[in-house]
């Protein structure tokens, strides 16, 4: 519960976040990811490595790719969506 | 009026109410008639909430006035406190939208301020159009963009692997991901075309074994997947979605089941997975054909060795237990998948180079001459000539020709050290060598015990041998699947 909040403090995480609860069937790259919710690319990668290290975020890893998505855990889904309707 | 027309106006006002452009426009009016304040009604006259509140439009005081006389012109009119009012109809084609009210103007506009600010009444409202419409693009478009490029990742993901087993649970993964489903499926149809075989069954909530009733083969027509598989047509349920594998034929099917927050699939998911299925069923068949191509090659690669046998049998190839000692320790330092396939067709044909070395050289006991020695350097690099037309086996072929090298620079053809040698070629030295210690091979001299043979190649670790290839080989020989490797070596 703590890292939910903690990160929704993070303008980039919580834009990722926000973006993912949007739309939950995407799996984009990080430079894709930086395109929908704006931002450098930079920061966007530190924070999906973040959110991916709380597991809020899957990646999907290949030898040329790295994509990400959001989280499949059902609870941890309620947990961001109520954290976000309060923000 | 019907009702969804009166919602439809309803709220494009209180949208146009609270637009950029109306802010311009208030402050626009504000000069044009002097400290004026203003409020808009909707078409049944009633108050739309938009910053602004004014007393006297909630309470109605002069809403009588507006509602008595419906115009599609303005009007001008003293308020019940006995101040001046300005209203004017907002006009969408044929219909009235609502009505804008000026109240408590310092005096009396002219006709000039009323078409002024009726101008900048029908700018405000252009402009809101044209932002309506850009909002309407942008929703409509976004998701769509987003969906692209979510299935332009998934092309990537799943052409980066031409291994089968990794791709089909790589499709199967992805397929959860964005169907957002507990449950996913993949079943191809088997060479008969009568039955669909389960390649990989994903449940988010528990590991599926394979032993597992759900991997049983469907009969073609039987359940959700043999029908789907059987007409081709896609199928979307409340807590089922599935669609069919589709190159010339149906080649098998995807199915997913139950999202995780319990919402029913719709037509937007259906769409993705069957663009989903498109690009699964160019990854599958890309490593079908691999696949065929690599068996042709092993298929190629053994004809070639077995004529080499027949000329001198176990001279130029080695045991099957050889090659798979080699995939053993390969696989224990986690090479690449691409350097294990060129180091197993190496070790199918590892002594090619021996072909035109005499044989009272090849099959002399005991250690050889300077002379002898040097035969050997040259005749090894002529010997490979033979395999050089052979595409397939460019990439094995550095393999084949450095494998005599030894790990401190002192072995041939060039005297390679260390890394420079082929990984391959320091996984099959090890070996090799060690097949060569344990078997009875007629001009290797006496053969030794295995734990001897291990302890050589300890003892040989970093000069002859790559300390990383032998380190992965003693690995090998503790794990229980490889002791028949070893036992049918020795």
């Amino acid at each position: 519960m703590k890292s939910v909040k903690r990160l929704l403090k993070n303008g980039a995480a919580s834009k990722i976040l926000l973006f993912f609860n949007e739309n939950p069937n995407c799996i984009d790259t990080a430079k894709g990811i930086s395109l929908w919710v704006g931002g450098d690319a930079n920061s966007i990668q530190k924070a999906l490595d973040q959110l991916v290290k709380e597991g809020m975020i899957t990646s999907h890893q290949t030898t040329s790719t790295t994509a990400y998505a959001y989280t499949n855990n059902k609870q941890l889904v309620k947990k961001i969506e109520k954290y976000i309707k309060n923000m | 009026m019907n009702e969804s027309e009166k919602k439809e106006k309803q709220e494009f006002l209180i949208k146009f109410s609270k637009s950029s452009s109306v802010s311009a426009f208030r402050s626009l009016c504000s000069k044009i008639l002097r400290k004026s304040r203003c409020a808009f009604l909707d078409s049944e006259y009633k108050p739309v909430k938009c910053g602004e509140e004014c007393n006297h439009l909630k309470l109605g005081k002069y809403l009588a006035r507006v509602k008595s006389s419906p115009s599609r012109e303005y009007m001008i009119f003293e308020c019940s406190c006995g101040k001046i009012c300005l209203s004017f109809p907002i006009i969408q084609g044929s219909s009235i939208y609502g009505y804008v009210l000026f109240v408590h103007l310092a005096t009396k506009p002219g006709k000039t301020a009323v078409d002024s600010a009726r101008i900048c009444m029908d700018l405000a409202l252009k402009e809101f159009q044209k932002e309506q419409e850009l909002t309407k693009l942008y929703e409509t478009i976004r998701p769509r963009a987003i969906a692209l490029s979510t299935i332009h990742t998934i092309h990537r993901l799943l052409s980066s692997t031409l291994d089968m087993d990794e791709l089909i649970e790589r499709i199967a993964r992805l397929t959860l991901q964005v169907m957002r489903s507990r449950h996913c499926s993949i079943m191809l149809l088997d060479e008969s075309k009568k039955y669909l075989i389960p390649k990989a069954v994903i449940n988010l909530d528990k590991e599926i074994p394979k032993t597992d009733p759900k991997y049983k083969k469907i009969k073609l027509g039987f359940k959700l997947e043999g029908r789907v598989a059987k007409t081709g047509k896609t199928v979307l349920l409340r807590n089922s979605i599935c669609v069919p594998l589709v190159e010339e034929d149906i080649i098998g099917v995807i199915s997913a089941g139950d999202k995780i927050n319990d919402a029913p699939f719709d037509k937007f998911e259906l769409e993705i997975l069957i663009t989903l299925a498109e690009q699964a069923v160019i990854a599958i068949k890309n490593a079908q054909m691999y696949e065929e191509q690599e068996k042709m090659a092993y298929a190629s690669i053994k004809t070639l060795a077995a004529l080499l046998d027949s000329k001198s049998p176990n001279t130029f190839t080695h045991s099957d237990q050889f090659v798979k000692m080699v995939l053993a320790i390969a696989e224990q330092m986690k090479l690449p998948r691409e350097d294990i396939v060129n180091l197993h067709y190496a070790a199918l044909l590892p002594d090619t180079g021996k072909f035109s070395i005499p044989d009272e050289i090849l099959k002399k006991p005991g250690s050889l001459s300077s002379r002898e020695y040097a035969v050997i350097k040259k005749q090894h690099l002529e010997s490979l000539k033979i395999i050089e037309p052979l595409e397939f086996l460019k990439p094995a072929m550095p393999i084949i020709k450095h494998h005599h090298e030894k790990y401190d620079g002192t072995g041939y053809p060039d005297g390679l050290k260390g890394v420079q040698i082929p990984v391959g070629a320091r996984v099959m030295a090890v070996a090799n060598a060690f097949e060569a210690m344990v078997s009875a091979r007629p001009y290797k001299g006496k053969k030794i015990s295995m734990p001897q043979a291990m302890k050589e190649l300890e003892k040989n670790k970093g000069s002859q041998f790559d300390p990383e290839a032998v380190n992965a080989f003693m690995q090998v020989t503790k794990k229980p699947a490889f002791k028949n490797i070893l036992g049918a070596s020795s």
